[in-house]
């Protein structure tokens, strides 16, 4: 399986973790080319749509990237989705997903090296998963 | 007569400076903020933390009400706003005028890399060869002489330390972009001139100075030297004071003479640094003490050649200034005690500490000694390192750092996971803001963090482990020995450098300790009118303190252009006509930037542009040399006016350095900025190692077709925009309330001023004087006289508030009078400066003799003369009576200085008086030390006790028997006092149905709940409702100014304008798929969504509405949308995340 090479669909929240993957880029820190990242004004705003349409449309992983409890700015989304993700994990197996495909993360904007860490962590864990088995299933 | 400039200047970029200069920017008045720095945020650009939540938050002060004039990203990052220039580099020299009409000269130090060329490449950092301490981590890294001064900032050029760069040359060769002139090869020519009769002084310095290239001459005597100033023009000169003959004085006014422009720095011994100041006067550019290090003399030398030979003087015309400077802090090194600091590297101090905490920091974030790379499992913390320390001429309290060691052992304990011993060595615990006790509670129960009273008094290292030993007395006198890991000295505050000289040029004062002085109850009003302090130059303060001081600068400063008639700043130039691309199809402008080439070497962009424009929707691209320089933003404008697209993606670097340019665009060209969207390229290919042609392409592909994706189905509609009744209403007659009052109707809009009882003034009817001996009659007398004078101010007295409806710009308020007459009142914002009282207690034997008395009691028997102070022969106090434990469980601040005050009051009119005082820990934070010291020196006995061991207190006849517990004698003593004073605390007069009706909120205490308490500390979470006065905390008289001040700056951001407009990301409702079931009513946390029975819809208030998209999520039937980022265009941009889409 070493040389699967996983997609990742990460949704980054505009002020606290696309901060700190704009730290982790320009401090030259390194993380996996398979995380694609899309902005979000919150992570609060990220749809459960989302993270299935990610994951049907063959996304081996998806992260979810807020700020840390207490820090959001729009004052309590990221517990909003604390909440969503602790229920779509339960929900993940009935679409054929591990619910360790999702992952939520509270990384603040001056965490560079932290993101840059959790996503070379979250690739490896997506890696030793293989291929999320519903795209498997499409490839056949 | 004065001309009308309606624009303010800001004098430093750290957080008070930030929020007082977006105070004015949103007012609508033009702003130039600046530091001496290279970077935004001063101090708290290193700390990441903050009590009490301990995290961040900063980006809550950026606007909520149009808030698309200003960036909408962290702003740590960056700051930008329509009417706010910001010049970093920057100090201010002089200013000179009058209120309204000020001339500031201000010197711009050009860094010798040229921001708009560097594209923070990084190579002239590989090629650098001088490493030096990196001040961002408090020298506890190294860096290159070239360097980024905040690693996270944007924009970020790399710049150059003048003091350690050696000029060698090898940044400039390898600079891609040319963007590097290391200007001073011609050092030679700056001729320095040494005068001083010992010739052991002229030699070195004369060969120090050489070494470093410049040219030296040197003279023996004044008479020598002003012959040699005759004759060669000097750029610099260097004199001794004391010399015999003509001394060093003289010398400089002979030279000056001779050539005005000469800069001069005096050299003195110790005995006279006074003289040396007095010669700053004379134009003495600084003064050095002898014996100097070269360490000490080469950077100041280069300092100034820096500034004489690059520096650019501007001058602007400004109404007001507003001077945040900031504060420096203690450098133990310096100190007596030095506690084993720069002896041993696990001795550090609280800012060193902050940055070990920090994932950027010297270890990573990890908690291992700077010795020996080994964990750390046991950390000390010593409080009032170089304040309440007599020694070091350090007579205050520096506020923050009892609040800042138990953050950092919370912090600690967390990233130690809770293995951790964290003990803090204090004298007195201050807790003394809002819910700091509780913290401090929580930290010692919760957090198993040991707070130990006591001082260490040696540090030594014990070689075989590596561990500190520290050893202290205990309250009683014992020693004990305690073995560390890590000791971390909670430094004091000291002024910043140059304040005398500043304070000196613009004619405010300073303090005993050289910090900024204010007028009587003021915290921001300085003797000179139109020139406002902010932030810590006048006193340290935490967060909230310092965001309130700097919204009432604001205030002040808002206050002066309105009376100068400078209403707003200048009018931008018209718009062009807003483009109506409704129902249009996509026709996008797609701009590749080329990065200056470090893009076009990672991937082929012809390549790149060939699949862009494959895309159907793509009407066109461009590829452009460097867009982010003004050259290469021009020619995206002619593409724009070309082209004519009707979506525009630029693809490039750093996103957020482009909303400024963007909505500039839509200005010249009528093109909506929401259909404009820049994607980041190049970061991207920066942290991949994968230099393959191929992937490289696909992914950066990618990304452009994913910004594509979002702009494809972007459906803009006209900016919203709600009209304000543009008056304000004031609820509560105290102090506060007609401070704000006053304060909103010097800025031209009528108030209406509600007050329950028959007469206003609340707690000053009673109160007589301040700690620092104000008299608070005075100034009730002219805040009334005021209040009656102004016509916009309509004043209802025994009135009270029944009912409120409305959000911001737009309330309704039913009153009712004496006589039970409603009144209707519309109006645009609300001030609640309700009050307090003093808290009513039965502890401590109270209500069961004349001789207990609370100190509200006391402060009116003595002015009504029904107690002779000369009658008293003993008068004991208690402190802290049902506070500062549940259920009250917060410190009221002011029941300490009250208590030293009666103190000092009856000590210095009848010195016979024994006072004992028995108190937990003394708030005499600030400089309210300096009294607490004045009393013990009075002879004022302080006993200290613990809640589970409270005084005793019996009555006997006409005398009160007061029995506690002596700590450091450890015996029980007993104190026969005539009179026994209660500090019972404040307790808030906020009715619950008012906040009800206003829509906020209150804390468990009851006081007026802040939107947060630290960046929107008088603002309520509900928009357009402010808090000021005891309402909002207990606070002192001039405290409680600041708060009304601040709120009303808060209320005018939204009275000055006529219309608020909504941002471009903004939710909105389908009604044909809402269902009702009003799930997007409980999920929004600004309450910005109402259910309109009558119509069966679910409405948005635009205004209100932050644009986080949480209705959208939670909406069942995909009715509720987030503009900007629909439903549509998040899975066509997932598709185009994972290649499903074109380009591909």
């Amino acid at each position: 399986m070493t040389d699967f090479e996983p997609t990742i669909v990460a949704f980054f929240c505009n002020w606290c973790t696309y901060t700190a993957a704009d730290l982790a880029g320009t401090s030259r820190l390194s993380y996996p080319a398979n995380v694609k990242i899309i902005r979000v004004m919150c992570s609060g705003m990220v749809d459960p749509q989302y993270v299935i349409k990610a994951l049907l449309e063959g996304a081996d992983g998806v992260i979810i990237g807020g700020c840390n409890p207490g820090d959001c700015h729009y004052i309590n989304g990221n517990y909003k989705a604390r909440r969503r993700v602790k229920l779509l994990k339960e929900i993940l197996p009935s679409f054929g997903f591990e619910a360790e495909r999702l992952r939520l993360a509270w990384i603040a904007a001056s965490d560079g090296i932290l993101l840059a860490e959790m996503m070379r962590d979250f690739t490896e864990q997506i890696k030793v998963l293989g291929p999320s088995a519903p795209k498997l299933r499409m490839v056949i | 007569m004065s001309r009308k400039i309606g624009t303010a200047l800001v004098v430093g970029a750290g957080i008070s400076g930030i929020r007082s200069a977006l105070d004015l920017a949103e007012n609508g008045y033009g702003v130039t903020l600046i530091d001496r720095a290279p970077h935004l945020g001063g101090l708290l650009s290193q700390l990441d933390y903050q009590f009490p939540t301990d995290r961040c938050g900063m980006c809550r002060m950026l606007p909520l009400v149009n808030r698309d004039a200003s960036s909408q990203y962290c702003l740590r990052k960056g700051l930008f706003h329509e009417n706010i220039d910001i010049l970093l580099n920057t100090e201010l020299i002089s200013v000179d005028g009058d209120p309204g009409n000020f001339e500031a000269r201000l010197r711009q130090t050009p860094n010798w890399v040229d921001p708009a060329l560097c594209i923070g490449c990084g190579l002239c950092v590989d090629v650098c060869p001088v490493e030096v301490p990196d001040d961002f981590n408090e020298g506890l890294t190294r860096r290159k002489a070239i360097y980024l001064p905040v690693p996270h900032n944007i924009p970020n050029p790399y710049i150059i330390d003048f003091a350690a760069c050696t000029r060698c040359g090898e940044c400039q060769k390898v600079c891609p972009t040319r963007a590097i002139h290391l200007f001073d090869q011609e050092r030679g020519r700056f001729r320095i001139l040494v005068v001083d009769d010992e010739k052991i002084v002229r030699d070195s310095l004369k060969a120090l100075m050489e070494e470093e290239d410049f040219r030296v001459d040197t003279a023996e005597s004044g008479a020598q030297a002003l012959d040699m100033l005759a004759a060669t023009p000097y750029q610099l000169m260097l004199t001794d004071i004391k010399m015999p003959g003509m001394d060093g004085v003289e010398v400089l006014q002979k030279a000056k003479e001779l050539l005005p422009d000469l800069t001069v720095v005096m050299m003195t011994a110790y005995a006279t640094v006074e003289t040396a100041v007095e010669a700053m006067k004379l134009g003495a550019l600084d003064y050095l003490i002898k014996p100097f290090e070269p360490g000490q003399l080469i950077p100041m030398i280069l300092r100034i050649y820096q500034g004489l030979e690059t520096a650019q003087a501007l001058t602007l015309n400004v109404g007001a200034v507003v001077l945040s400077g900031g504060t420096s802090f203690y450098d133990p090194k310096t100190g007596k005690d030095t506690l084993g600091y720069s002896t041993y590297p696990d001795v550090v101090t609280s800012l060193e500490f902050e940055r070990i905490l920090n994932p950027m920091g010297p270890t990573g974030g990890k908690l291992v000694r700077l010795s020996d790379g080994r964990p750390i499992t046991r950390i000390a913390w010593m409080q009032c390192v170089g304040s309440r320390d007599l020694h070091e001429n350090a007579d205050f309290c520096s506020s923050i750092c009892c609040m800042s060691a138990i953050k950092e052992a919370r912090l600690a304990k967390a990233k130690a996971g809770g293995d951790l011993d964290a003990t803090i060595y204090y004298m007195d615990m201050r807790t003394f803001n809002k819910s700091f006790q509780r913290y401090r509670d929580q930290a010692q129960k919760a957090h198993g963090i040991h707070f130990q009273r006591g001082r260490i008094h040696t540090t030594v290292l014990d070689r075989k482990t590596g561990e500190l030993v520290l050893r202290y007395t205990d309250i009683n006198g014992k020693i004990h020995e305690d073995r560390r890991d890590l000791l971390v000295l909670s430094v004091g505050q000291r002024p910043i450098p140059g304040m005398e000289k500043l304070a000196e040029t613009l004619g405010i004062d300073l303090n005993a300790w050289g910090f900024a002085a204010t007028e009587p109850f003021s915290q921001t009003r300085t003797p000179k009118d139109g020139i406002f302090l902010s932030g810590s130059s006048s006193g340290l303060k935490d967060i909230s303190d310092s965001v309130i001081q700097a919204s009432a600068a604001a205030l002040n400063a808002s206050r002066t252009l309105h009376a100068a008639g400078g209403h707003l700043s200048p009018k931008p130039s018209p718009a062009a006509e807003p483009m109506d691309v409704f129902r249009q199809l996509p026709k996008a402008l797609v701009i590749l930037c080329t990065c200056n080439g470090a893009l076009a070497q990672k991937i082929n962009l012809n390549d790149l542009a060939a699949k862009a424009a494959s895309d159907p929707s793509v009407a066109h691209v461009e590829v452009l040399e460097r867009v982010c320089t003004a050259e290469g933003w021009d020619q995206v404008v002619e593409q724009v006016k070309t082209v004519r697209p009707n979506r525009l993606l630029i693809g490039s670097c750093l996103p957020h350095v482009y909303a400024r340019k963007l909505r500039k665009l839509e200005h010249e060209t009528g093109l909506s900025s929401s259909l404009m969207e820049v994607v980041d390229l190049r970061t991207p290919l920066l942290v991949r190692g994968d230099a393959l042609p191929d992937p490289a392409l696909t992914s950066t592909a990618e990304i452009l077709s994913m910004g594509l994706a979002r702009l494809k189905r972007i459906e803009p509609l006209p900016p919203v925009t709600v009209p304000v009744e543009q008056r304000a209403l004031v609820v509560g007659g105290g102090i506060a309330g007609m401070t704000a009052a006053l304060a909103v109707a010097d800025h031209g809009f009528p108030v209406d001023l509600i007050e329950k009882e028959a007469q206003v003034g609340g707690n000053l009817n009673w109160l007589s004087r301040t700690l620092e001996g104000y008299e608070t009659k005075a100034l009730f007398d002219e805040t009334l006289s005021r209040i009656e004078k102004n016509p916009l101010i309509r004043v209802h007295l025994k009135s009270r508030v029944i009912d409120a409806f409305g959000q911001e710009g737009h309330f309704v308020t039913s009153i009712e009078d004496a006589d039970g007459k409603m009144q209707s009142i519309a109006h645009g914002v609300t001030i609640l400066a309700t009050g307090g009282n003093e808290a009513k207690t039965t502890a401590y034997g109270y209500g069961t003799s004349p001789a207990i008395v609370t100190q509200k009691e006391l402060a009116v028997k003595l002015e009504d003369k029904t107690l002779d102070p000369a009658q008293l022969k003993t008068v004991a106090m208690i402190q802290c009576v049902d506070s500062r434990e549940e259920p009250r469980n917060y410190c009221s601040r002011i029941c300490c200085a009250s208590s030293l005050k009666f103190a000092l009051e009856l000590k210095t009119l009848h010195p016979d008086i024994q006072i004992v005082i028995f108190y937990r820990d003394l708030m005499a934070y600030g400089f309210y030390e300096s009294y607490y010291t004045q009393a013990r020196k009075a002879g004022i006995l302080f006993i200290q006790y613990t809640p589970d061991q409270k005084p005793q207190v019996h009555v006997q006849d006409t005398k009160v028997v007061v029995r506690a517990l002596e700590p450091i004698i450890a015996q029980d003593i007993e104190v026969t006092a005539d009179l026994l004073v209660l500090a019972t605390g404040i307790q808030p007069a906020l009715p619950p149905n008012l906040a009800k009706a206003y829509g906020i909120s209150l804390d468990p205490d009851g006081f007026f709940l802040e939107a947060d308490s630290k960046w929107r500390p008088v603002d309520a979470l509900k928009e357009g409702v402010f808090a000021c006065g005891l309402s909002h905390s207990p606070r002192s008289i001039t405290e409680s100014i600041a708060t009304a001040e601040a709120a009303a700056q808060r209320a005018l951001r939204i009275l000055s304008h006529a219309q608020l407009t909504a941002g471009k990301i903004v939710a909105t409702v389908r009604h044909s798929l809402c269902s009702l079931c009003e799930q997007c009513i409980s999920a929004c946390p600004y309450e910005a969504r109402a259910l309109w029975a009558e119509q069966e819809k679910v409405v948005v208030h635009p205004v209100r509405c932050q644009g986080c998209g949480t209705c959208a999520a939670v909406c069942p039937n995909s009715a509720s949308v987030l503009l900007g980022f629909t439903e549509q265009q998040m899975f066509d941009v997932i598709d185009a995340a994972i290649g499903s889409a074109m380009c591909s």
